[in-house]
């Protein structure tokens, strides 16, 4: 945001998110995981480690919660007494998983506490971690009710990937050296690929506008890159065994998420889903928070 | 446009890297800041673009073999995407592979100890192992097919065999040296006042991964 922009813009800054927001949005990634079908296999957690040079931190520090899992699949008993006696620490039966990337939320809370505006909102509606900005103060990790975000405490580049091991990074982005935070970027350079190629290939939007999700208005800004849905997948939705993952463009009604989102009712902008139709499943983590996140579980929210 | 000038902390250091250096290094300074001003004087104008500003003076490379790009480009006249043909599809520019050189050196020039020395690797199967001389931070994107469609494909005013004045902008006159030389600075700042003056992107992540 230069100030130039800042100036410019004034009054669009002033506006609230009612008015479709202080942004011009290019894109609007989301997400929707089915938690019917997850297995919780934890594919998508090793996807991630893959593709985003996520280090292997190793026992003594995971236990420390040093772990840098972007993905992570957290495990829930809903039922504590059901099945055999406990012969180890899990049970057999009654586990639930959700596959908990960061959350992309819309109203971030990691984004106004960051002393260097290293975390922001892009126009892609994603919540940008800038590597080379960020000072490492951690209030964003602080700040985050999903405990999302996670810290590089040590450089991890020569015990991670010894050599020959360092020939498989990604090079499309950075190795988070000490004192970095980072968290799932939505794979953005795989957005990113593909916005530069739709963008090669003249596929461009030239009109601008207002675009409604559900009953929220969201400017969207003129030359923006036409990236098809399904053009391109996040690692974790590309290696998911089940396809219980799907990710697409909101701002996009065609795209499978807007449709999974639209047809179980889940709303941008809400801090609880009523749905009249008690069948419908589809919940957002924390949503009481208002923050709004574009990560929606489908699921049926029930007491235990 | 025609204005350059140098941002004030790019003079600032290399000031101090002159103070150490005694009287060689004044001689030699004058002689690199003289280049420089012959460098400001040479930008070829680009239609439709406004150049980015800043200079710099990088540390010389030594190359396996000191290439005359100044022969290739400039008296020859042979397009900069003949050889760096990635350029225009990818993100990054390319080194050519040794069979591209030989493509005409196995009948041009061939006495020449350079040719020499480069049919040696090529009979001996392996690529000189070239430096590299403009490199930019592993946190940085930075794509050379869109910068290309941006100021030479889509640049109706900007024939392609010009496109080396475009090249130009980052690079510096390559034409006029042998191997190359680093004479902009490629910082934040340089890339950002393009960006600012040419309505590219302003988005921290469209650059910083």
């Amino acid at each position: 945001m230069s100030l130039r922009n800042l100036l410019e813009n004034w009054g669009d800054y002033r506006k609230g998110r009612e008015q479709g927001g202080h942004h011009k949005y290019e894109h609007m990634w989301g997400m929707a995981i089915d938690l019917n079908l997850c297995i919780g296999c934890n594919a998508c957690s090793v996807a991630c480690y893959a593709e985003n040079n996520l280090a292997v931190v190793g026992k003594e520090k995971f236990e420390k919660g040093h772990a840098l899992h972007w993905m992570r699949v957290e495990r829930y008993w809903d039922e504590p007494n059901l099945g055999e006696a406990r012969v180890s620490e899990y049970q057999v039966h009654g586990a639930s998983f959700v596959p908990t990337n960061c959350q992309n939320c819309n109203a971030a809370t990691c984004e106004p506490v960051c002393p260097v505006a290293a975390t922001y909102h892009t126009p892609d509606g994603l919540n940008a971690q800038v590597y080379n900005r960020c000072i490492g103060s951690r209030y964003c990790s602080n700040n985050c009710p999903y405990r999302l975000r996670y810290f590089n405490f040590w450089s991890y580049y020569e015990s991670s990937w010894p050599a020959p091991l360092h020939m498989q990074l990604n090079p499309d982005l950075t190795v988070r050296d000490k004192g970095v935070m980072e968290k799932c970027t939505f794979c953005v350079q795989r957005i990113r690929a593909a916005k530069d190629k739709a963008k090669m290939e003249n596929r461009v939007v030239a009109e601008g506008g207002v675009v409604n999700v559900g009953d929220q208005p969201f400017k969207v800004a003129p030359g923006r890159a036409k990236v098809q849905d399904m053009e391109f997948q996040t690692a974790c939705q590309q290696t998911c065994p089940t396809s219980a993952i799907s990710f697409g463009d909101m701002l996009n009604p065609d795209s499978q998420v807007s449709k999974l989102w639209r047809s179980h009712q889940v709303e941008l902008g809400k801090t609880s889903q009523k749905k009249p139709n008690p069948e419908l499943r589809g919940y957002r983590l924390l949503e009481e928070l208002n923050t709004d996140p574009r990560v929606m579980f489908l699921e049926r929210v029930r007491e235990v | 446009m025609s204005v350059n000038h140098q941002c004030s902390y790019d003079s600032g250091r290399r000031g101090n890297a002159r103070r150490g250096l005694g009287s060689l290094g004044i001689v030699l300074g004058v002689t690199a800041f003289a280049a420089l001003l012959l460098s400001f004087t040479v930008v070829a104008e680009v239609p439709g673009a406004i150049p980015p500003q800043g200079a710099h003076d990088g540390k010389d490379v030594a190359q396996p073999i000191e290439f005359p790009h100044n022969i290739h480009a400039d008296v020859n006249k042979i397009n900069c995407m003949y050889c760096h043909t990635y350029a225009r599809r990818s993100k990054v520019a390319g080194i050519p592979p040794t069979s591209k050189c030989m493509g005409c050196h196995s009948v041009i020039a061939t006495d020449k100890p350079r040719i020499k020395k480069l049919t040696e690797y090529w009979e001996n199967r392996e690529p000189p192992p070239w430096n590299k001389v403009h490199d930019v931070p592993d946190y940085v994107h930075f794509t050379h097919e869109k910068h290309l469609k941006r100021f030479v494909f889509d640049n109706d005013a900007l024939p392609t065999e010009n496109v080396s004045e475009v090249c130009a902008f980052c690079h510096g006159e390559v034409k006029t040296m042998t191997v190359a030389h680093k004479t902009k600075p490629l910082n934040m700042g340089f890339c950002k006042r393009c960006h600012e003056a040419n309505h590219g992107p302003f988005d921290c992540w469209q650059c910083h991964k």
